[in-house]
């Protein structure tokens, strides 16, 4: 009995394992695609107007915002501080950009930069798409993966 | 997990991002319009370029079809689509004291920005204007 507990705890402890990896990976790739629109705000300001959906005052208030709000849930996914925050502000931001890039596309509109700026320019509309999604999926399973109970994921 | 404590990290998380976005827009004040994606100083209207005569070259940044359907006249081609090829065909119509004007089929599109950007930053172009509203001004303007 008590070993077979230890292996349950063992197995438990090597998902969690795994699953803290998969954080890593996804916030250091919303980490990635922040700095490098943060090195560029004037270009991003110019690829968020390309979507034709915002007046460019907007659009150029949101090229100095969303680079930082990335970062820093980012970092919140790293760091398990305000965790749950950072991964509804990045399924939020995912969705909402996956769903204006498919709007775009039915417009008619050149859109050929993605997640991470002019950075993604060579990748088709397919290889973006593909790229959002694969995005948005992952951090949907770490909503249904992430330890409800850790005190340290819900504490401010 | 309560929503309340969901939300609460949320906003903070929202409200953090504010300080450095704040702190990047203030120093870029005098990179960026915020009023207009290209600087006032960089656009020229039809009359303006018209006055310039022939010390302007006029680009045409919109794709290979619409520049064969009809274009300013004396308008050279230069779109993103075979860039290395036409630029060199511009640069070889190109001196330093013209000014060069960019248009592309509206105020809307994007083309003319890109093309006149890439030639400020990559060929090291001065005097690069963009053309208020585009290849449809030049249109209402002639007709």
């Amino acid at each position: 009995m008590a070993q077979s507990s230890t292996i349950s705890y063992q197995l438990l402890a090597n998902r969690q394992f795994v699953w803290r990896i998969v954080d890593f990976i996804v916030g250091g790739i919303f980490i990635y695609a922040g700095t490098i629109k943060v090195i560029d705000p004037v270009q991003f300001a110019i690829d968020i107007d390309n979507y034709k959906i915002l007046p460019w005052t907007i659009s150029v208030g949101l090229a100095f915002y969303l680079p930082w709000l990335e970062i820093l849930c980012g970092l919140a996914l790293i760091l398990r501080r305000l965790y749950f925050g950072g991964l509804s502000i990045l399924t939020a931001l995912v969705a909402v950009f996956l769903v204006a890039t498919i709007a775009a596309k039915v417009r008619g509109l050149d859109i050929t930069c993605g997640c991470f700026g002019h950075a993604s320019k060579s990748l088709s509309f397919a290889g973006h798409l593909a790229l959002d999604f694969a995005l948005l999926a992952a951090l949907i399973v770490l909503w249904s993966k992430a330890p409800v109970r850790n005190h340290a994921a819900n504490e401010l | 997990m309560v929503k309340s404590s969901l939300v609460r990290q949320a906003l903070v998380l929202a409200a953090l991002a504010f300080v450095p976005g704040l702190v990047q827009a203030i120093y870029f004040g005098d990179k960026v319009s915020w009023r207009s994606p290209v600087p006032a100083s960089e656009m020229v209207t039809v009359t303006q370029a018209r006055a310039w005569g022939e010390n302007a070259i006029w680009v045409d940044a919109r794709p290979d079809n619409e520049f064969a359907r009809d274009h300013v006249p004396g308008a050279l081609p230069l779109n993103e689509d075979r860039w290395n090829e036409l630029l060199a065909q511009f640069l070889a119509a190109w001196s330093p004291e013209k000014k060069v004007v960019i248009y592309c089929g509206s105020e809307g599109c994007n083309a003319s920005r890109e093309v006149a950007r890439r030639l400020r930053k990559e060929a090291q172009l001065p005097n690069v204007f963009v053309l208020e509203g585009g290849w449809e001004e030049w249109l209402k303007t002639n007709r």
